[in-house]
């Protein structure tokens, strides 16, 4: 891609990039949101039909308008997220669009179901093809997805953010066919948040700033602090500054708490002022864990308390009177209303404060929206734009100030700070502490360690629905944190 | 695109006076096609011809405002409404009217219950709500026309002269009409049912995890929508003097185009009454201009079938280019 530019109205989200990547590389393309990375590749997908620049494949000039144009370049997508049609046969899924068929008209079954198991080969998964989407894990679905793109023999395969969903077992196998496809000769263009997953997996990388480009380098020539300097434009030293806190009385209760199936006899107490982090592998129950508690999901057994008053069962909206509120995992599909604007998120958890016999009032809403978007430096033009159209680290501070507006004596953060970028990430942080400090009450679900680690003043381990540990302050560390997620004895 | 279009310039003055642009618009031309357009007798029978869409497109619009596309059922709560007021004359017109309002009420309390908590899909189940209703109706009637006792001093009487009474030189359908979109413009824009069902149409998902109760919510939208509905009816029965299954037909459809013209999003969650107020009134201005130019009801439909077509279809192609398509 030479002096590549994608314009948004009012947004120059790519200016005059050139990027490049070779037969047999892992290219990592870093930067924070916003920085273009995204809009990037979508270029290179064919979503636009009015990008500026050349891109050239194989020496030779492309017109990529089309997504169709683009996988007759050989050119393979896999998005943060699955694009599998759930109630479809993974076999299906994987041809779909070409389905081997006999006599013009007839689907071809042992071919199809031949074909379908040599690309799940490719990818290491031995499933039956004939499974449903639905029927697997997630991350045997990630695989799927990448199967399904090595399915029209691409010789660029582009990764956004394949491992957000996924554990760190899961990473890792990930890792090793990433490493395979590269031996075949393939060029992988790997976008991540995960700093340490670059220097694990890739070869060279690309950073991007602002949608300019800020260089290309060898991974061996360049140190985590120097790649994050290039990102942010400014050294950040101390991620995680030290807190003392200052931990009060039991506020949260939850005793023998079971969901069919979920989770089963999980009993723990949270603390005034506390952060307590909740932690294990995908599909442990924790996110499913915080649902049920907040009447999201139905509880089968078990209850739980706050300040002593056991909370209702199965209404979310009368457990947020007692105090317990949830933010949710997955910000664009129950978190946010993206076409609403930034005023009306902030304000969204407000609406029973904000009424008067039956009659809602806006004066609240302006003094809520104008302190929680200088308290959490929502870059936004106005108050009233769509929060659609933020970048994701923007979406993620209107999704956390939404909650500390609405004042919660126990918040639980489900993932706060999936997807976005350094900056963010630490403003969203500053915010949590600052929340305790006021004597609330956090419980963070989170897979990136980092911060579990970083943040927690205790940590409850999950795993199989099972509360099966605690670490303490002094026992936090990723390893022990992993250790016990895995089941392992911690040292 | 610059400014200095005059292409630009209309789409801007549109997103400026939305609906309102075209209503002014028609005006300017009805003037032109009749020099009787621009009396008031004219602008009172446009409003005359038009009030009976318009209390069933104020409901409407609550449906589709909260997402929910739209209810198919109206027609038929129309009818019903009427049928059980004509039905229920001889206890004496104010019970007849309560009888009338609660059947029709009754109907959209199922299909809020029915969408709201059990997830039904809004379409499919009021289409086979008013499916079912018309052969309910045609079964208990046997297919009759219904016709109230309209002896002088009767309840009867007085019922066919609701849609007969004017105040002034304004028909009362018409002042009741305007009370209804001014207090729905306040239902939708002020209070807290208006705003929530703004967030479950914009997001169902997000609104049910900022502690909203959803399914009461859509629960209430297709009651307030039923409520317009069964006024309507009345007013319907009481025009024709008599009650029967079929009246109210094609009211969903022109309910539907007047609430997406007058700028609520089929996809929830986006728009206001005074738009949608707007909107029925291009409606009736476009019709009435027809009528001048001599072009008969059925040639009428083609008109709006096709300006719905386009009007959707322009509003898709905008919210694509301007990058908006996602949600």
């Amino acid at each position: 891609m030479e002096g590549v530019s994608k314009r948004y109205p009012g947004t120059l989200a790519v200016d005059r990039v050139d990027f490049e990547a070779r037969a047999g590389e892992v290219h990592a393309l870093v930067g924070e949101n916003g920085a273009g990375k995204s809009t990037l590749m979508k270029m290179l997908a064919g979503s636009f039909d009015d990008y500026e620049g050349r891109i050239r494949i194989g020496g030779d000039d492309v017109l990529l308008h089309t997504p169709a144009q683009a996988r007759a370049c050989g050119i393979g997508m896999i998005y943060q997220e699955l694009s599998l049609a759930r109630p479809i046969s993974i076999a299906e899924n994987l041809l779909a669009g070409k389905l081997p068929r006999r006599g013009g008209l007839w689907l071809d079954r042992p071919a199809l179901q031949r074909e379908a198991t040599a690309l799940l080969e490719r990818v290491g998964l031995s499933l039956d093809a004939q499974l449903p989407v639905e029927a697997i894990d997630p991350h045997q679905a990630q695989l799927v997805e990448i199967a399904k793109a090595l399915g029209s023999n691409p010789c660029i395969l582009v990764l956004d953010e394949p491992t957000s969903a996924l554990s760190r077992e899961e990473v890792r196998r990930l890792f090793a066919i990433i490493g395979q496809l590269r031996e075949e000769g393939l060029a992988i263009v790997y976008i991540s948040h995960h700093l340490s997953e670059v220097f694990e997996v890739a070869d060279r990388v690309t950073v991007l700033r602002d949608g300019r480009k800020i260089d290309t380098r060898e991974i061996e020539d360049i140190t985590p602090a120097e790649l994050v300097r290039m990102m942010v434009g400014q050294e950040i030293d101390e991620f995680y500054s030290e807190r003392t806190a200052s931990i009060g009385a039991p506020v949260l209760r939850a005793r023998e708490l079971g969901r069919k199936g979920f989770f089963h006899g999980v009993s723990f107490e949270a603390r005034e002022g506390e952060i307590l982090g909740l932690a294990g592998l995908s599909g442990a129950g924790r996110t499913e864990l915080a649902r049920s508690m907040c009447g999201l999901d139905p509880l089968d057994e078990g209850r739980v308390e706050i300040g002593g008053r056991v909370l209702p069962r199965g209404s979310y909206a009368e457990v947020m009177k007692h105090g317990l509120h949830y933010l949710s995992e997955d910000r664009k599909t129950d978190g946010l209303f993206l076409r609403l604007s930034v005023r009306r998120n902030l304000n969204s958890a407000l609406i029973r404060e904000h009424t008067r016999a039956g009659l809602h009032l806006t004066g609240g809403e302006e003094s809520t929206t104008t302190a929680w978007m200088r308290e959490l430096e929502i870059t936004a033009a106005s108050p009233g734009v769509d929060v659609g159209n933020l970048s994701g680290g923007n979406q993620q501070k209107v999704l956390l100030g939404k909650w500390l507006a609405a004042g919660p004596r126990v918040l639980v953060l489900d993932e706060p700070s999936r997807g976005v970028d350094v900056k963010a990430k630490r403003k969203i942080h500053e915010a949590v502490i600052a929340l305790t400090r006021r004597g609330q009450t956090v419980i963070l679900i989170s897979s990136d360690l980092p911060e579990l680690v970083g943040l927690s003043d205790r940590v409850l381990v999950m795993r199989q629905g099972h509360l099966i540990g605690e670490l303490t302050k002094e026992q936090l560390s990723e390893e022990s944190i992993l250790l016990a997620a895995n089941g392992e004895p911690v040292a | 695109m610059n400014g200095t279009e005059p292409g630009s310039r209309l789409a801007a003055l549109y997103d400026r006076l939305g609906i309102y642009s075209i209503a002014i618009l028609l005006v300017v031309v009805g003037g032109f096609v009749s020099e009787e357009f621009l009396t008031g007798r004219n602008l009172l029978n446009v409003l005359n011809a038009i009030a009976l869409l318009g209390i069933v497109a104020a409901g409407m619009a609550f449906i589709t405002y909260s997402g929910n596309l739209a209810d198919l059922s109206l027609p038929s709560i129309m009818a019903f409404s009427g049928i059980i007021c004509v039905a229920a004359l001889p206890l004496g017109l104010v019970p007849a009217l309560a009888l009338g309002l609660l059947a029709g009420v009754a109907i959209g309390a199922m299909n809020g219950l029915v969408v709201g908590r059990l997830e039904a899909n809004p379409i499919l189940w009021t289409l086979a709500v008013a499916f079912f209703m018309e052969g309910l109706m045609r079964f208990v009637w046997s297919n009759n026309q219904l016709y109230p006792d309209t002896e002088p001093g009767t309840a009867g009487a007085a019922f066919i002269e609701i849609f007969r009474t004017s105040l002034g030189p304004v028909p009362l359908l018409v002042v009741v009409m305007l009370l209804l979109f001014f207090l729905g413009h306040g239902l939708m824009a002020r209070t807290r049912f208006g705003l929530e069902t703004r967030l479950v149409g914009s997001s169902r998902e997000a609104a049910r995890t900022s502690g909203i109760r959803v399914s009461r919510v859509i629960f209430l939208d297709f009651v307030v929508a039923a409520f317009a509905a069964s006024i309507a009816g009345i007013f319907l029965a009481s025009m024709n003097k008599l009650g029967v299954f079929y009246l109210g037909k094609t009211y969903d459809f022109k309910a539907v185009t007047a609430v997406v013209l007058g700028g609520v999003m089929l996809s929830g969650g986006r728009g206001n009454l005074a738009g949608v107020f707007g909107g029925v009134l291009v409606i009736g201005l476009l019709s009435n201009i027809l009528t001048f130019l001599g072009v008969n009801t059925f040639r009428q439909n083609i008109v709006t079938g096709a300006i719905f077509i386009l009007v959707v279809g322009l509003h898709q192609l905008r919210l694509r280019r301007l990058g908006k398509d996602y949600a």
